[in-house]
């Protein structure tokens, strides 16, 4: 392994490693809110707005990312959507990952106790003060950490983003084994950035759901 | 008292309740006094538990009507939000204990009891914290303040629960088989508590599987089957001189299960 | 804005072909993926420590970097020593990738099989090989089912990044049509709606699966 040019090419991988955080970054952070809200829709009163929720998480789920990205992109200026391959990447992000985060969500509040639900009522608070006080609090140890698997999810998937030429961690690696002739040293080394980079996510979402569960074991 | 007598602390009337094709209410009328405690005994799916899940609101009456110290609980006038509003506002005049505690496992015992003075009665922290700590000395609790459910035996857990009850200072209390869930031996200091409740005249509503217990404590005791109230009376000639059949099956079979 | 679907009335022999490759690989792949998952995690987790450790490794590395950057090392990484068609590449790259992901679930049915079963087999008076061939396999196959066709389903989704190699897949095909024709916008809607269905259709297929699955187990 040539050891000078891993040196060489690593503050272009960093740099590159810094996209692909950005990116995926913001759409989870974007993505938690459609998801937040794609889970409210979906108790709504009226019919066709669950039905609308449910088709809309139901037709991201059951398409490709690749192609969703794609559509958007290559196809978007037909209908007046112009987007920055950036932007791009974070906007498909997050509305791919909300309508998984969703259906994680949801799971997670129905996996507490009906009879926390009955204890909350029966005491006068409403539904929202009992999602707010008591549900939420119990579901979120679960949440964090299916956030935590989608978030993985994510990370791996901006690396589709290098097809529009955003210039991440996948794009870079390309490039730079076209011209420095070395896929060994090129690809170990971002390899070795997802890695850090998934591990820090993975470290991150154990302390939130120690500090989540922390009564279970106080 | 001329008061007392006229408005019933609870009363139903006619009510029905069904779970698709079933009836399991088929018609209940009951009123009780304020500072009565009556004891409604009866074999699992006799609807026992419904009726007093009922009064609470958590499960939706089909007929008749529901009234709390002379105010309709069950409101088919109020549709949506007026409806949410004003039964939250009704069952915070209502203390439930169900069968399996439901304390909320992420707030310490403290913090169970405080929850709901401090954010639906508005009780600032120091004084939630007082009213907290004197109900968990009446539990005999007060040392278990700041420990979680999860340390707690079921017995410990069911007196938090009624403290957590009793902090909103309610009209009534529905006891829904307190001690059922609970190992024999811990049954006893959650009925310490519930006499303890009685001697106050706090009025009382109590589902339970513990016949002694509920000839002690009731002034009224009522015997339910098949969805309705087959036989009532004082609880010494209820349990002692039933005068229906079917009561008197029950008491036999119970009290041989428990021999 | 104007819509016209025609180009893609007109192409649609061409993205046929793409659907039958997209399927055809799909198949290979999951044949692939299933039984080399099985055999992986059998190594794995019954041989000494200087087989199986570079075998998980492998199964994290799998598992830990993007099914992209594992694809261009393949192809343009390798590619400077040796010269793959690009169809091997994309087939084993897409293969060993569930390969490890199908290994990892085999690894945890397998264990929790033999934790109750392999004893009362042993007891029964099976050798220790016989337990784990007859008893402790057929059953954590059964129990990974569920899993398998999670993996499969999302697999057959990422067949569409094939196309970054130059296979002529569904997305691919209609790349080309969309070079010739300016119409990215309906066609790239028209296989979203394509994938939909075939995502549809394996989500069917898969309960059925595992109804018949559950049966056996």
């Amino acid at each position: 392994m040539d050891i000078s040019l891993m040196i060489e090419i690593s503050p272009l991988l960093v740099k590159a490693a810094w996209v692909t955080v950005d990116i995926s970054a913001r759409a989870l952070f974007f993505g938690f809110f459609i998801a937040a809200t794609l889970v409210t829709l979906r108790t709504s009163r009226f019919l066709p707005v669950r039905w609308l929720a449910r088709a809309y998480i139901s037709v991201v789920r059951g398409t490709p990312y690749f192609v969703q990205l794609l559509l958007v992109f290559y196809g978007g200026p037909a209908i007046g959507l112009r987007l920055d391959p950036f932007t791009c990447g974070v906007v498909v992000g997050a509305f791919n990952i909300g309508a998984y985060m969703s259906e994680a969500m949801r799971g997670a509040i129905e996996s507490v106790d009906s009879g926390q639900n009955e204890a909350s009522r029966s005491l006068g608070f409403g539904r929202l003060a009992t999602l707010q006080y008591i549900v939420l609090p119990q579901a979120a140890g679960l949440m964090i950490r299916s956030i935590g698997v989608l978030a993985i999810i994510l990370i791996k998937n901006s690396s589709l983003v290098s097809i529009i030429s955003v210039v991440e961690l996948t794009y870079q690696a390309q490039r730079l084994t076209g011209s420095t002739y070395k896929p060994l040293e090129v690809f170990s080394l971002s390899a070795l950035m997802y890695i850090v980079i998934i591990y820090a996510v993975m470290g991150i979402i154990e302390l939130l759901y120690r500090r989540a569960t922390r009564y279970t074991y106080l | 008292m001329t008061q007392a007598t006229e408005t019933p602390m609870v009363e139903l009337k006619g009510v029905k309740k069904r779970f698709g094709n079933l009836e399991v209410l088929k018609g209940i009328d009951l009123k009780v006094d304020r500072g009565k405690i009556i004891s409604i005994i009866g074999p699992s799916g006799s609807g026992k538990s419904t009726l007093l899940r009922s009064i609470n609101y958590l499960e939706v009456i089909d007929e008749g009507s529901i009234l709390l110290d002379g105010a309709q609980v069950n409101r088919p006038d109020l549709k949506g939000l007026a409806f949410e509003r004003h039964i939250n506002h009704i069952r915070q005049n209502m203390g439930m204990v169900f069968q399996h505690f439901n304390l909320f496992p992420h707030l310490s015992t403290l913090e169970n009891v405080t929850l709901a003075p401090r954010k639906l009665k508005g009780v600032d922290a120091r004084s939630a914290r007082e009213l907290g700590m004197d109900l968990l000395e009446r539990v005999g609790l007060a040392d278990k303040a700041s420990a979680y459910p999860s340390s707690l035996s079921g017995g410990q857990k069911q007196r938090v629960a009624i403290a957590r009850a009793l902090a909103m200072r309610p009209k009534v209390m529905l006891f829904d088989e307190a001690t059922s869930a609970l190992d024999p031996e811990l049954v006893e200091e959650v009925n310490q508590v519930m006499k303890r409740l009685a001697e106050e005249h706090m009025t009382m509503l109590i589902v339970t599987h513990e016949m002694g217990f509920a000839r002690d404590v009731s002034d009224w005791a009522m015997f339910m089957d098949g969805g309705v109230v087959v036989e009532e009376n004082t609880p010494d000639r209820l349990f002692t001189h039933p005068d229906q059949e079917r009561t008197c099956n029950f008491l036999r079979k119970h009290l041989a299960s428990q021999a | 804005m104007e819509f016209d679907f025609s180009p893609v009335i007109t192409y649609f022999p061409t993205l046929l072909k793409g659907v039958g490759a997209t399927l055809l690989i799909g198949l290979v792949v999951a044949i692939m993926s299933i039984i080399g998952g099985q055999i992986v995690a059998v190594i794995s987790l019954y041989t000494r420590k200087a087989v199986n450790w570079p075998l998980r490794f492998f199964i994290w590395l799998f598992m830990t970097t993007p099914l992209l950057l594992q694809l261009y090392f393949l192809y343009f990484g390798l590619g400077q020593w040796i010269l793959i068609p690009a169809i091997v590449v994309g087939v084993l790259g897409l293969g060993f990738h569930y390969m490890a992901y199908n290994a990892d679930i085999f690894i945890a049915t397998i264990k929790s099989v033999s934790n109750g079963q392999y004893e009362a087999s042993r007891s029964l008076g099976f050798g220790h090989y016989a337990t784990i061939f007859y008893i402790v396999i057929p059953q954590a196959f059964y129990r990974a089912v569920p899993q398998l066709g999670n993996n499969m389903i999302i697999m057959v989704k990422d067949i569409s990044v094939l196309s970054a190699i130059g296979i002529a897949e569904l997305v691919y095909m209609s790349q080309y049509a969309i070079s010739v024709t300016f119409r990215p916008f309906e066609f790239y809607i028209t296989i979203a709606v394509v994938y939909y269905l075939i995502n549809v259709l394996m989500e069917a297929g898969q309960s059925w699966v595992e109804r018949r699955a559950a049966i056996r187990k």
